[in-house]
């Protein structure tokens, strides 16, 4: 097992490492600015004193690197700096926002996992059938849409001509109880489960196509196995690791894929936030957005590649 | 109860009778099963469920037969060796190729195509559809089909310049790359998993929001984010190929970079980045839109089908079905591509499934 | 007769496969007719693409995905395989029709410990209850001469070696006593000193159950021990059946004549020059390693004018390592390459031009070592365009001349592309591309193994030719001691790296000599189908297992 630990603890060094030079890209990425923040925010019509009241205020007469190690150990503990807009401190910002977000993630992969995993196995036992056919140019079409098409067209049909659902998900967490909640971010979250459950169908079935294909599952059947055994017994337990990719990297879709469903039903998570921040250009609020999409993605790819290595058997029973 | 639910199971039942006589296995169980799934829609929809059932069965047959026709065509139209091909092509891939073609018809003589011009002011805001508007006037009362039809130009052509510009960045690296190995190897792979990291549409904001947003930067900013996916393909498939023996063999007689990537390696990756060309531009497209969408690309008055979108979104909550025309142009091209980059790469692995 | 009847297993007749490509079904197998009785082994063999492992999968009554059997019959024991149900057709798979597939690492599920894959058939079928199925296992692995029988079953397949795994799934295999066991190629991934072992251990479990096997292979040699009748098959269709003895002897189609033609040629070997003339190319101490490992150590040996080297190896001895340290795509760690007595540098970036050209290589797979894009004229055109700056009307007389010296059409195959030649016209372009550098010092590596016999001996009489109207030297990388006896001036032994022994063929090939040496020449599988008998009694039968880890 020494082994395991060893690659697992290396690959979230890399992990971190990563992050790392992604918050270095972040932070600099600002300094790329034509002149400096203060002349970004305060325009052509700003004058020499406004300009040095706001450098000292945002401390902008220190060293980059110095501000960009504060500012990092600020994000470290959770310290976004403040807003340009409202004065406000981004992390009482984001904060709710991003549970926001985590929340209508979480409720499309909670129907969609499931679904997309049993379709996508049965699609691809059924291969070279008419419902794979079927599946196949539904699932192409799913993917090839634009979220912001299929959240208008889940509007028009869902909520406009047959008002079954609210048109808009701009919810009040402390105000909703547990089922409204459930029932006004139904279509956002279908939205996303349209997409999501395509994408992870073709990945399931291009990887258990791939497995079927490997000689100790012909193996399997020339000893006579019943074809229920040789999945279960054979297929599975070398499935796991595609099957974890697929979902952590669907999981990280859903978290990015969020923004433009958000701006669609007006839902006030995270990706809301930063589509207007970007527009104000408030850029603490942008930065620290980033960051978190970041940190999220390269951690659902890390819990992809970790799981992997765990359910490895070559490396669970070194020689 | 009435005649046309009437007729319409037995239309299905009568039609799946026959196939099963003839035993069309396939047809039978697609006729089958629309009609088990009829019943169950039928009773939680009713009478106007069926009707949309029949509708999207009769714009399938319609595309169907459009893609039949246009295989047909290329079949007789094209030289020898490619009408071979075109003849064994699904009917799916014909007919992304025929949107294809269209699409390019519309962007290239856009202006002789489009009755108006794309930013000229005809007609009251949200003006209804009449005579002279297919499709009515936008919310400031510019005729939305002459828009639809410049912003395949403007939207295609910005998703275009920006594909070949990350297609020649990345495939020239992965080229290099593989070819080179070493330390150009190294860095440039530990760059690519950087930008990789981060989640494309979210380092586009970013970076709009820092360098403002025209079409030159949103270009090289969308082929920089683009780029990585690129040399990753690339340099697996010209890995493939560096392995071989005739790449040994010129490289032991000394043979120069350039003359290896163009005589020996090129020649041998075609087909993956051809299809890899397609993907890419199906991932552009869609960030392009999605950013024109949220008010970051494309800039008014530009005809744009995101920023339509966007501009008209509020005529839905009246049920009106005009703002999903440029979306739905976005997905049709989308989809188009994606048919033919499937069935190319079918015919370039050679796998079944 | 009555009792001829009584014996028989399979009869199969007429059998047609198809198989889909390009959208449409096309038959690969035309009608063959097999007949096994009970324990009796048949070998069936082809070059690939013959349909045999199909035909040995369809006496299971199996089809692979994207194959189907159209037509024809296929009775087993008494029952018509190609009407029966398919779940009667897989109550036979397992117990009492088995498979043994070619790779072994491949084939063994990497979840599951090797005796619970052996146990499962004998449990499903309750033939025996788990415990008593494990000790079973445990004795047909003692059979097997498998090293820890009490243990080795307990491991993970990613745990055990190729040769080991190879055993333990012929002893898979016969978990259930089978009545018939199909062999698709089980020693062709194997090592000869591995393969010996795992050819000695699978005759004897037939012999001992009395089963009767389907030896599927493309080595005549070793079908010669296996087999008590042969059947060639030839791109799906039987070309003869024999038994073992009169196939060898008097095979009656051409086809098959061809295939066991004996290497006739020979020439006559070679002495070095003497007084002081200079290698053409020597190899001086030299150590090479992959990253840590190291792969080469202290490798010398020379080679003069006119005069071939054949090195011998198995994979992993380093031979083709050797190779890659003097074209210098592999720099040493120490020692040094000598060409005509000059020092080279140590990698082939920093070599000049007129080096490189100097040596030139032939590569063993025609298929990958031509650019199957570039046209015929190009590929041999570009080294002399390249070295020699030849353009237009010279550089197509070049050509011309080339292709005539390699025996081919020049009008013919100027413009041709790779793939639309044949694997011995393939083999010759690649010759012809080295020649045109015009060098002193060719690496052949393995340049026969891929080829048939009497293609191969075209190619060898070829390079002789050219050797002696171009005085090259040549380095001849080969496994093939048939080749090694018919073109070899000298011979270098290699293993794990080192050179074990080097010195002229004619005393290469008569004891005494190094015991590694020894092994390996006995190891590789002849035409006699006493063969593997001899060496086992030479051997003494309780030695192998000890003498193949020496």
């Amino acid at each position: 097992m020494g082994d395991v630990l060893g690659i697992v603890l290396k690959r979230l060094g890399l992990g971190l490492i990563t992050l790392l030079v992604i918050s270095i890209l972040i932070f600099f990425a600002v300094e790329l600015l034509p002149g400096d923040i203060a002349e970004a925010v305060l325009g052509q019509g700003a004058t020499a004193e406004n300009l040095k009241a706001m450098r000292e205020q945002m401390g902008l007469n220190e060293p980059a690197i110095v501000r960009y190690l504060e500012w990092l150990w600020g994000a470290v503990r959770g310290d976004f700096g403040v807003s340009l807009i409202s004065q406000r401190s981004v992390a009482d910002t984001i904060g709710p926002r991003f549970a926001a977000t985590l929340f209508l993630a979480c409720y499309a992969a909670v129907i969609a996992v499931p679904v997309a995993i049993t379709l996508g196995i049965i699609v691809a036992l059924l291969r070279d059938s008419v419902f794979d056919r079927v599946a196949n140019v539904l699932t192409l079409t799913s993917i090839s849409s634009p979220e912001f098409f299929l959240g208008y067209v889940l509007v028009l049909y869902l909520a406009v001509k047959n008002p079954l659902f609210p048109a808009l998900a701009n919810v009040n967490f402390q105000d909703v109880g547990t089922f409204e909640l459930y029932y006004k971010t139904f279509l956002p979250a279908l939205t996303m489960v349209l997409v999501v459950v395509a994408h992870m169908m073709r990945m399931t079935r291009a990887s258990i196509i791939n497995l079927l294909a490997s000689p100790y599952i012909e193996m399997a059947r020339l000893k006579g196995t019943p074809a229920w055994k040789v999945i279960v017994k054979h297929a599975l337990p070398n499935a796991w690791a595609p099957i974890i990719n697929v979902v952590a990297l669907n999981l990280a879709y859903l978290i990015t894929g969020v923004v433009l469903v958000e701006v669609v039903f007006v839902y006030p998570g995270i990706g809301q936030l930063l589509v207007d921040s970007v527009t104000k250009r408030d850029f603490p609020v942008v930065q620290a957005c980033c960051l978190i999409f970041a940190a999220t993605f390269i951690l659902l790819n890390l819990a992809a590649d970790v799981g992997a290595i765990l359910t490895n058997p070559r490396l669970r029973h070194p020689k | 109860m009435n005649y046309f639910v009437i007729g319409y199971y037995a239309l299905l039942i009568g039609a799946s009778c026959l196939a099963a006589y003839y035993s069309a296995r396939t047809v039978f169980l697609l006729l089958f099963s629309l009609t088990l799934v009829s019943f169950i829609v039928g009773i939680v929809g009713g009478e106007s469920s069926l009707w949309t059932i029949t509708i999207c069965a009769g714009l399938l047959a319609l595309f169907g037969g459009t893609a039949f026709a246009f295989r047909e065509f290329l079949a007789i139209v094209l030289p020898t060796e490619a009408s071979k091909a075109i003849k064994t092509a699904p009917l799916t891939a014909t007919f992304g190729l025929f949107v294809i073609m269209t699409y390019a018809i519309a962007g290239i003589f856009a202006p002789i195509i489009a009755p108006y011009g794309e930013a000229e002011v005809i007609a009251g805001a949200f003006a209804p559809a009449d005579e002279h508007m297919l499709l009515g006037a936008d919310q400031l009362g510019r005729d939305l089909f002459s828009r639809l039809v410049f912003g395949a130009r403007n939207t295609v052509g910005i998703a275009l310049l920006a594909t070949t510009f990350a297609f020649v960045l990345g495939a020239l690296a992965g080229l290099i790359a593989a070819t080179l190995g070493g330390w150009f190897d190294q860095l440039m792979s530990r760059v690519v998993d950087v930008i990789m990291s981060v989640p494309s549409l979210i380092f586009a904001l970013l970076l709009l929001s820092i360098l403002g947003t025209n079409a030159f930067v949103l270009i090289v900013i969308i082929a920089v984010i683009y780029s990585p996916r690129v040399f990753r393909l690339t340099r697996a498939v010209a890995g493939n190929v560096v392995v071989m023996d005739y790449i040994e063999a010129a490289r032991l007689r000394g043979e120069g970079l350039w003359y290896l990537i163009r005589r020996e390696i090129l020649p041998n990756s075609t087909a993956p980045l051809i299809a890899e060309f397609g993907l890419e531009f199906c991932f552009v497209f869609l960030l392009v839109a999605g950013l024109s969408f949220l008010g970051l690309g494309i800039q008014p008055p530009t005809a744009d089908w995101g920023s339509m979108v966007r501009e008209n979104a509020t005529l839905i909550s009246f049920g009106e079905i005009t703002p999903l025309f440029p979306a739905g142009a976005i997905a049709l091209l989308t989809v188009a591509v994606n048919f033919v980059v499937d069935w190319m790469l079918f015919r370039s692995s050679g796998l079944k499934g | 007769m009555a009792d001829e009847k009584k014996d028989l297993l399979l009869k199969i007749r007429d059998l047609r496969i198809e198989g889909y490509s390009d959208e449409k079904w096309l038959e690969i197998v035309h009608g063959v007719d097999l007949t096994l009785h009970k324990g009796e082994v048949m070998g069936l063999i082809g070059e690939s693409g013959a349909g045999k492992s199909t035909i040995g999968l369809a006496a299971m009554g199996f089809a692979r995905d994207g194959c189907r059997i159209s037509g024809g019959s296929i009775e087993f024991d008494g029952m018509e395989l190609t009407t029966t149900s398919e779940s009667d057709r897989r109550a036979l798979r397992g117990s009492r029709i088995a498979y043994v597939a070619q790779s072994a690492a491949a084939s063994f599920n990497p979840a599951h410990k090797i005796i619970d894959q052996h146990t499962e058939a004998p449990i499903h079928y309750r033939i025996r209850k788990r415990l008593e199925a494990q000790e079973d296992a445990m004795e047909l692995y003692e059979r097997l001469r498998l090293p820890n029988p009490q243990e080795i079953g307990f491991r993970y397949p990613h745990q055990v070696s190729g040769g080991q795994l190879q055993r333990a799934m012929t002893a898979m295999a016969m978990a259930c006593r089978p009545d018939l066991i199909i062999f698709d190629e089980p020693t062709t991934a194997l090592d000869v000193t591995t393969q010996i072992e795992v050819l000695a251990a699978i005759r004897d479990i037939v012999e001992q159950f009395n089963t009767a096997a389907i030896y599927i292979t493309h080595d005549l040699a070793v079908v010669a021990q296996m087999a008590d009748t042969i059947k060639v098959l030839l791109k799906g269709n039987e070309v003869e059946e024999a038994d073992t003895e009169t196939m060898l002897k008097s095979p009656k189609e051409d086809y098959t004549k061809s295939l066991w033609a004996v290497r006739s040629f020979k020439r006559p070997q070679k002495s070095r020059p003497g007084g002081d003339a200079v290698p053409v190319v020597s190899v001086e101490n030299v150590d090479a390693a992959y990253g840590d490992t190291k792969v080469l150590s202290n490798v010398s040996f020379d080679v003069y004018a006119g005069m071939t080297v054949a090195v011998v190896g198995e994979s992993g001895s380093g031979k083709s390592t050797t190779a890659r340290c003097i074209t210098g795509l592999l720099p040493p760690t120490s020692g040094k390459i000598l060409m005509n007595g000059v020092d080279m540098p140590p990698s082939y970036k920093d070599r000049t031009k007129e080096e490189l050209r100097k040596a030139q290589m032939i590569y063993q797979m025609a298929d990958t070592a031509l650019n199957p894009k570039v046209r015929i004229c190009d590929i041999i055109g570009r080294p002399a365009q390249f070295y020699m700056g030849l353009r237009g009307a010279a550089l197509k007389s070049r050509v011309d001349e080339l292709l005539d010296l390699i025996e081919l059409e020049p009008s013919k195959y100027y413009n041709r592309y790779p793939p639309e030649l044949s694997g011995g016209q393939k083999q010759r372009i690649g010759i012809a591309r080295a020649l045109a550098a015009d060098p002193t010092f060719i690496i052949c590596d393995e340049v026969t193994s891929a080829l048939d016999q009497l293609v191969a001996e075209g190619i060898l009489k070829l390079l002789d030719r050219l050797q002696k109207e171009l005085n090259l030297a040549y380095m001849f990388i080969t496994h093939d001691l048939a080749t090694v006896r018919s073109i070899a001036d000298e011979v270098v032994v290699m293993k794990q790296g080192e050179v074990v022994e080097a010195g002229p063929k004619n005393e290469m090939f008569t004891p005494p000599h190094h015991p590694y040496t020894d092994l390996l020449l006995s190891s590789v599988p002849e035409m006699d189908p006493n063969w593997l008998t001899t060496v086992l009694e030479e051997r003494g039968v309780d030695n192998i297992g000890e003498a193949a880890t020496v």
